[in-house]
């Protein structure tokens, strides 16, 4: 595949899967599938693939908030003001049921106003434990999840047997490893793999069927590995935040040369960095998904004793990567992000890591400020890697 | 200083004194000068445009400011006055432009744009060479800028889309009191008590000052509260960001000096200023102009 054919893959598969997901709901319905909506974080699609069923990500849209802000005061969680906006005004009407998870302490009230608003499409609640990695956290989540499997039984009209899990989980962590690679070879073919681009093949996954997702991205995986090694002479930086999929966004990072090497956004490599665990013996295949919300860390959303995890995580991603910087997009108005970052700026200023924060939100149509800012910040790169060189060569380095 | 040694040297609040003297010196003859041997930075903001000249050796030998930003006239207006105020003909093209501001994009003529924020990092080092915190308000965005000894950026923060805390926010005030902006900073100064205003919205802010009026406050009382909410939103900006001594203020705001006192009490730090302050963005298109010479 040449490089214009990687272009045209990306733009016909899986830019057209991210930009329109809701025709990919008609085409399911269309084909008689049943789809399910997936709200953030960290929900057991698993389940609703092994259920016969398609999952579909629900992240919002990017839009104005009408009918939603009967619902939610203006400074509320973006994601959820938008995600009702969507089922207000029909976006979400073909969908058989939402799954809704509850970690996040902005989407929780979601599922009441949800409910009030649609009472029509049956919301499905997954009470996460915050208290995850002890035995009985994983004990009291494999209950959860198997009133869950119930409720989606009921939805879907069949029953989801532990084979057809078992056989979930493996086409899943194909699909995660694949993203992985992805994320590794975008990393070092920069002007191919640009930012937008990286962004339609990751979010695409939220909507695309897996099987279909992992087997063309391991073919365009293949031919991006076998084009020649870049000399990208722009910034690299690392992302940080809940979404970071936006066009508009995007083209600021790409005009002002910044790659996107690696990511901790939660609608990326947050929700596929691990696998599930490999089954412990005889295990049942709820308590392997069980388990492997347990191994889930260094997130805003999650509870962990160890404050400096994720700092310690975004240092290793900038470690690994090569990258100079830190962007931190901030959804506006989310609070677990907001919280994390004055302690995760602290620790990367500690060692020197060069970090800015943008701000962003999905009504947002004028990105002026970020501009200036991501401006700056390449600006401010290509300073300090000028005085490296500078120090290096007058060492004789 | 590393790039402009010996071309002008600071003092407190002096830069534009010391301009002057150089460019009183030179005598300037404009249809002497040949058409190529100056710069000129031009920074467009969202209320006002303004522009330096440098000649190359790194002088200051014009500028101006005037009313009127992106989408105006403004920006044509203010390279015509600088240079006037340079004694250079007004169809003498210099031998590079840099623009920087919120419209700096709209430039066309220009041949590199740079971000404000660092461009007043690079202006407010060259007037204050000790400067290490560069706290800069303009007419929508305020900026706190942690700067290298080289005139870099080492990090920033910006305030968010929120107007309060900026010099809109400001004018508003200013509409509401029915009272000059440039006469605010006098008639606090006769302030006797300490009104307490929102720091979170200028909606929320606007509408207290006009229940403080309603209440029989005076003006000068009610600017002096707005002076203390702009700098606790600014100074919250500052902790963000890191602050380290000398702290240097830009930008349209630092001419307020209400703001500029209420902030240095907020800080707890001297805050410096110059003339040529809100002209830091501009002097610093300039140096980044000349620099590619």
């Amino acid at each position: 595949m040449s490089e214009k054919e990687i272009k045209g893959t990306i733009e016909e598969v899986f830019s057209y899967s991210a930009r329109h997901p809701a025709r990919l709901l008609e085409e399911y319905r269309a084909a008689g599938q049943k789809a399910v909506g997936i709200l953030p974080y960290y929900a057991p699609e698993e389940l609703v693939y092994a259920a016969g069923m398609a999952p579909l990500g629900l992240w919002g849209m990017e839009g104005s908030v009408r009918g939603a802000g009967r619902y939610f005061p203006a400074f509320y969680c973006a994601i959820a003001r938008m995600n009702l906006e969507m089922a207000l005004v029909g976006v979400l009407d073909g969908l058989s049921a939402v799954l809704a998870p509850s970690i996040c302490d902005a989407m929780r009230p979601f599922t009441q106003n949800f409910k009030s608003a649609r009472p029509d499409i049956p919301m499905i609640f997954l009470a996460q434990p915050q208290n995850r990695t002890e035995e009985f956290g994983v004990v009291y989540m494999t209950d959860e999840l198997a009133r869950v499997r119930e409720e989606l039984e009921a939805v879907a009209g069949t029953r989801i047997t532990d084979d057809a899990i078992r056989d979930a989980i493996a086409v899943y962590n194909e699909s995660r490893a694949e993203r992985r690679r992805f994320v590794r070879l975008a990393a070092s073919h920069p002007s191919v793999i640009t930012p937008e681009r990286r962004s339609d093949v990751l979010k695409s996954a939220w909507f695309m069927p897996k099987p279909r997702h992992t087997a063309v991205l391991k073919t365009l995986n293949d031919a991006i590995e076998a084009l020649a090694p870049e000399n990208w002479t722009g910034g690299k930086v690392v992302v940080s935040g809940i979404l970071a999929d936006s066009a508009s966004l995007l083209s600021v990072f790409q005009d002002n040369r910044l790659a996107i090497v690696a990511d901790d956004v939660a609608n990326e490599s947050r929700s596929f960095r691990s696998d599930m665990p490999l089954p412990e013996k005889d295990e049942a295949p709820l308590r392997i998904l069980a388990r492997g919300f347990a191994g889930q860390g260094a997130d805003s959303l999650l509870h962990d004793p160890d404050l400096s995890r994720r700092a310690r995580h975004l240092k290793g991603l900038v470690e690994e990567s090569g990258a100079q910087g830190v962007v931190f997009v901030m959804m506006q108005f989310c609070d677990p992000e907001e919280l994390d970052y004055p302690h995760l700026k602290q620790a990367l200023d500690a060692v020197g890591i060069p970090n800015a924060q943008i701000g962003y939100d999905q009504q947002m149509r004028d990105f002026g400020q970020a501009r200036t800012q991501l401006e700056a910040f390449s600006e401010m790169l290509a300073d300090r890697g000028r005085r490296d060189c500078s120090a290096a060569s007058s060492t004789g380095r | 200083m590393a790039m402009d040694e010996g071309i002008l040297t600071r003092s407190e609040s002096s830069g534009w004194e010391e301009a002057e003297a150089v460019k009183g010196k030179e005598t300037l003859q404009s249809d002497e000068r040949r058409a190529t041997d100056f710069v000129m930075g031009l920074d467009i903001g969202s209320a006002t445009s303004k522009c330096v000249v440098l000649r190359l050796d790194g002088a200051i030998i014009g500028k101006a400011v005037v009313a009127g930003g992106v989408g105006t006239e403004g920006a044509e207006q203010a390279k015509s006055l600088a240079l006037q105020d340079a004694g250079i003909l007004s169809d003498a093209a210099p031998m590079r432009v840099a623009a920087t501001g919120y419209g700096r994009h709209l430039a066309t003529d220009a041949d590199g744009r740079f971000s404000e924020l660092s461009c007043h990092a690079l202006g407010a080092l060259r007037l204050f060479p000790e400067a290490r915190t560069v706290i800069d308000i303009g007419g929508q965005d305020s900026k706190v800028l942690r700067v290298s000894e080289r005139g870099t950026l080492e990090s920033f923060a910006m305030n968010d889309k929120c107007a309060a805390g900026t010099g809109r926010f400001l004018e508003e005030i200013a509409r509401a009191l029915n009272i000059p902006v440039g006469e605010m900073a006098e008639l606090a100064a006769s302030s006797g008590k300490c009104l307490d205003i929102s720091s979170t919205c200028v909606v929320f802010a606007e509408s207290e000052v006009v229940s403080h009026l309603a209440r029989g406050a005076s003006r000068a009382d009610v600017l002096g509260g707005i002076f203390r909410s702009i700098a606790a939103r600014v100074g919250a900006l500052a902790q963000r960001a890191g602050i380290c001594p000398m702290v240097v203020m830009t930008g349209g705001v630092a001419m307020n000096a209400g703001v500029r006192e209420a902030l240095a009490d907020e800080l707890g730090m001297e805050i410096s200023v110059s003339p040529l302050s809100q002209h830091a963005g501009a002097l610093g298109a300039a140096l980044r102009a000349l620099a590619q010479t």
